[in-house]
């Protein structure tokens, strides 16, 4: 009895290796195949499926037009399940299975800094199309990472120009998410903040888990310490179901909210249709009204038309990745030389729906890190983009130079990190 | 600290604590009765949300008769659940085991199921016109619509406290509880029962994702974040025991309420430590069942 | 395991060839020169592993731990954290996975044995919950959400070959202890516990203390395969410590047959390669593993391998097999 449960087993074994030796071959590498990695299921599910969207948009534009020096863009794409293992596996069998030329993608920073790990072994380039986190660029930095969207330090940076010009915003309270990216861009802004101003002050913080769903207690709290401003570094239904349980007590009339980074993020707009407050200040890292461009409508068109709902910002990443590579490809006439690439991308110039006329945005080589114009909002009233009824406006626009970090100051994050 | 911010603390803790008992009261039912331990509960937490948008929101029903159908909903999918696939697995060798499968199968079917029909976009529903504002209680405001849920918490309780200690109903499920068999041999229709319970107990998850609805952020994946906050409110009061888990949303509740205020970096821990005292302590829960452990 | 022993002779065979075919397999990967399969080899020894460690628990001894990610994860971030820092070298760092993983074991065993059944399985996933909220929120020392990345394992490692007859190796010998701890005196304990507790205490052996000592030795072997995984991936973080993980060896075990010594392998080889072919072509991943989940739930009571064994013995001979699968 036991020996043929045995030979079941070795059986089931010998099966396993003839299922995988006939899985299907890699195909050959005509194409410029790009593989991206996003979230497809769970909270970050949106921004992966609008990835991909935007992706592919920008793939049939390029394919459209003969390619890239003859090549065809291919676009392949694996849910990372916001999971760092699964990632790296998926990161893996594109390099070595897939025969992919470059990586993209990612929502979660935690993902992307253990993706950047595999590129930089495999010297296969990893582009950045919408985690945050500075430490990709700063201290976990490697040769073959590229991010096109900005990072936190480049929103925190323009939010404390921007506070730096409230006169009356003296009082400051913080609530975020409690993880990495919630205290991260925080600290980056009241950094900032303080070199300007020196008559601020915090009058509390709270950090609920990430993806809580019950903000009473906190809000309770929040209206006792009576700030002049609530920092809020929520992104996406944290966001939502924050403003939904203030809603009731009033707190949007009682102080403003500032939410510099992902506030202002499209479907966080779109999920409040009828009760969104006036006057919230937010930003994103990318606007479907601002800049008021051809390039931007004319993408903003195009997503619509092809998903029948208007982008979030992640979206926007996606599509630049595509372009960025494209325009790398291009300029330096090969999709395989990893190091030849590099020395063409990391000065290149692209011009993105993002970029207001007059501007187009640019790596720096320093830190490979894109650098953009921001531009911070305040809800108002706006049924353009339906269903949402608010959308940002009364822009402040902050020079795409004034906002990121110096060379020193990467130099000697790096340097302390290597310590 | 002043007195009305302790008393804004205990009120908000309070209606935290009721919209956590909503969710864990169906999960501890399920374990007391049925003996499972149904990681899907979430899931239909998650339901009773998204068929709470499709009736009010899409179909304009009204709010109350919308959440209750809604409800209703879950209830029928939850009954199903069990009637088709879960009594399958009854009595099997290894059957907790299979319990885990089984339930986590379908947090990851339902999790799919709703973004096929329903997308990835948040949804919202709003609350009804007459409780959108605050209510004033004495020197507090509080909103309208989280007097109402912990009015229906305690409604919730009470109703729940009726069928089982007064009903036929409840009789026969005190009976199941205590002794699966002997209950059978007492004439109780165990499997009739069982559906019946699992159904009011998915029927309780999704009144609590429909009332939270317009308060929460509607989107897939919703549903296996409460899970983890519902067992521990679970473990706390004790392991199928319907007043546990009252009780052990109430401590929760508060404790984050005024923990918050003394300690606010570490709010992600609050629930885990009191958790883990209880369990160092009590192992068996505060309000244990005698015999369970 | 927990059938009718079969006779010396024939055991003795059987167990030489159901080694021999374990073996041959994992030995002939690299033939099939193409380097992803490796890595994928590579995984579901490491998790194979996990998995079996997982079973001495719930196959063996009939406890049913949900919190097993707590031990995997402790050992892996020992060798993160030890080799991140420049405490110890590699060699030094991998055998302490598993004596964290014992330690922490020893630690959290004693509160969760005192209960029996489906309440030991709640207290240990909440025990596992509580780990993961620490490492979760230590941002100085395990790197919280972000975990730990660029962990410096020897040169020589990097290279997939090396790394998994490396790990071959390592599983192998961890495999035989595992094998010979089943099958010893105390082995034979821990499946008399798994029957019915309450009969062995009556022949005066103290069921706690060996149900503790299977939590550790699981403990032992989980840390283990988290030891290796840190220096496969060579990036940890914190969702290697959460419950999901944990019902992932689950899952394993029981998939592959919880009641055969080889099954939680089979199991986990089983599982990351549909996980892999399936999160290939298709965003709606989830209602397929579900999918196949809940068929594997309802129509293989014992596991694929067990139940496809037994109606090929039903088939060939008419004989029922008397085997109880796992109780717990």
């Amino acid at each position: 009895m036991r020996n043929k449960g045995r030979k079941w087993q070795g059986m089931a074994a010998i099966g396993l290796v003839l299922v995988m030796g006939l899985a299907d071959v890699a195909l050959a590498a005509e194409k410029i195949v790009i593989g991206g990695m996003y979230p497809m299921t769970g909270r970050g599910g949106r921004y992966g499926l609008d990835s991909v969207a935007a992706a592919e948009i920008a793939m049939e534009e390029i394919n459209a037009k003969g390619g890239v020096n003859g090549r065809m863009i291919d676009l392949i794409f694996t849910d990372d399940k916001s999971s760092t293992s699964y990632a790296v596996k998926v990161a893996n069998r594109y390099i070595k299975e897939d025969k992919v030329n470059f990586l993209m993608g990612v929502v979660s920073s935690a993902v992307g800094l253990a993706v950047t790990e595999v590129s930089k072994e495999n010297k296969v380039i990893f582009v950045g199309t919408d985690h945050a986190s500075t430490a990709l660029t700063m201290e976990k930095f490697q040769p073959y990472y590229f991010r096109v969207s900005n990072n936190t330090y480049q929103s925190a940076a323009a939010a404390a120009l921007y506070a730096t010009g409230k006169k009356e915003w003296k009082k400051y309270y913080v609530i975020g998410p409690d993880y990495e990216y919630g205290h991260r861009t925080w600290e980056d802004f009241w950094m900032l903040l303080g070199k300007k101003r020196n008559d601020v002050k915090m009058v509390g913080q709270a950090w609920p888990k990430l993806y809580e769903p019950d903000y009473t207690p906190y809000i309770t709290a929040i209206l006792s310490a009576k700030p002049d401003v609530l920092v809020t570094s929520f992104w996406g239904g944290d966001t939502v179901a924050f403003i939904k349980q203030a809603l009731p007590y009033k707190l949007f009339d009682k102080m403003k909210m500032f939410n510099y980074d992902a506030g202002g993020n499209y479907e966080v707009l779109e999920a409040l249709p009828n009760t969104l407050p006036k006057g919230l200040v937010l930003s994103a890292r990318h606007h479907n009204n601002w800049p008021d461009t051809k390039e931007n409508k004319e993408y903003v068109k195009k997503f619509k038309a092809k998903t029948g709902r208007y982008p979030s910002y992640a979206a926007e990443g996606a599509y630049a990745g595509v372009y960025f590579i494209a325009e790398g490809v291009r300029q330096a006439g090969t999709a395989e030389d990893s190091d030849k690439l590099v020395a063409v991308m990391e000065k290149m110039k692209f011009k993105l729906p993002e970029d207001p006329p007059g501007f187009t945005s640019y790596m720096r080589p320093i830190d490979h890190q894109v650098v953009q114009v921001q531009a911070i909002g305040e809800t108002v009233p706006n049924k353009s983009f339906p269903p949402a009824t608010m959308m940002l406006g009364n822009w402040k626009i902050y020079k795409a130079e004034d906002i990121i970090p110096s060379a020193e100051e990467i130099l000697a994050a790096r340097k302390a990190a290597k310590k | 600290m002043d007195a009305n911010l302790v008393a804004a603390q205990l009120f908000s803790g309070l209606t935290s604590a009721m919209t956590l008992f909503l969710v864990a009261s169906g999960l501890s039912l399920i374990f007391g009765v049925v003996n499972v331990f149904n990681f899907a509960h979430g899931s239909f937490y998650l339901l009773g949300a998204y068929f709470a948008y499709q009736v009010v929101s899409v179909s304009g029903i009204p709010f109350w008769p919308g959440v209750l159908l809604a409800a209703v909903g879950a209830g029928i999918a939850g009954g199903i659940m069990e009637y088709v696939f879960l009594r399958r697995i009854y009595g099997r060798g290894g059957e907790a085991g299979f319990q885990i499968l089984l339930t986590y199968s379908f947090i990851l079917i339902i999790d799919d199921v709703v973004k096929m029909i329903w997308g990835t976009d948040y949804k919202s529903i709003e609350r009804p016109e007459s409780l959108s504002g605050p209510f004033a209680l004495g020197d507090l405001s509080v909103p309208r619509y989280d007097l109402v849920v912990i009015l229906v918490g305690i409604l919730v309780a009470a109703g729940m406290w009726w069928i089982i200690r007064k009903t036929r109903f409840g009789r026969n499920l005190r009976a199941i509880s205590a002794n699966r068999e002997m209950a059978s041999c007492l004439g109780v229709n165990v499997p009739l029962t069982l559906s019946l319970v699992f159904g009011m107990a998915t029927a309780l998850g999704g009144l609590s994702g429909a009332l939270s609805a317009p308060t929460r952020t509607v989107t897939p994946g919703a549903g296996i974040e409460v899970i983890i906050g519902s067992l521990i409110v679970v473990v706390i009061g004790g392991l199928g025991n319907f007043w546990g888990a009252f009780v052990g949303a109430l401590i929760i509740g508060e404790v984050t309420a005024f923990g918050i205020l003394f300690l606010p970096q570490w709010a992600i821990l609050f629930s885990y430590a009191v958790m883990a005292l209880v369990l160092v302590f009590r192992p068996e829960g505060l309000l244990a069942r005698k015999g369970s452990a | 395991m927990n059938g009718p022993p079969a006779a010396p002779g024939n055991a003795a065979r059987g167990q030489l060839l159901q080694w021999g075919a374990v073996l041959l397999f994992f030995a002939l990967v690299p033939l099939g020169r193409r380097s992803f399969f490796i890595t994928m080899a590579n995984e579901v020894l490491i998790m194979g592993l996990f998995a079996m460690a997982f079973n001495l628990l719930y196959g063996v001894t009939g406890m049913l731990s949900f919190g097993q990610a707590a031990y995997y994860g402790a050992g892996a971030y020992t060798v993160g954290l030890l080799l991140t820092r420049g405490i110890l070298p590699y060699f030094v760092a991998l055998p302490l996975a598993p004596v964290v993983g014992a330690a922490l074991a020893l630690l959290l065993g004693p509160l969760c044995i005192r209960l029996s059944g489906v309440y030991f399985t709640m207290l240990t996933l909440a025990f596992a919950e509580l780990v993961w909220g620490v490492a979760f929120k230590w941002y100085g020392f395990t790197g919280g959400d972000n975990g730990i990345q660029g962990i410096p394992v020897p040169e020589w490692f990097h290279h997939p070959l090396h790394y998994y007859y490396f790990t071959l190796a390592i599983v192998v010998a961890a495999v035989a202890v595992l094998r010979r701890i089943v099958e010893s005196p105390f082995g034979a304990v821990l499946q008399s516990i798994r029957e019915n507790p309450d009969r062995t205490a009556f022949l005066g052996i103290r069921v706690r203390r060996y149900q503790l000592a299977a939590m550790v030795i699981s403990g032992a072997f989980s840390g283990l395969a988290g030891g290796l995984f840190a220096g496969f991936h060579r990036s940890i973080g914190p969702d290697m410590l959460h419950w999901t993980k944990s019902g992932e060896v689950i899952l394993m075990s029981i998939l592959g047959g919880a009641s055969s010594f080889f099954g939680p392998l089979v199991g986990a080889g089983v599982i990351l390669f549909i996980e892999d072919m399936i999160g290939k072509y298709t965003e709606f991943w989830e209602i397929w593993i579900g999918g196949i989940m809940l068929a594997i739930v309802v129509f293989f009571p014992r596991g694929v391998i067990g139940t496809l064994y037994q109606w090929t013995r039903r088939k060939g001979s008419g004989e029922r097999d008397g085997n109880a699968a796992a109780h717990s």
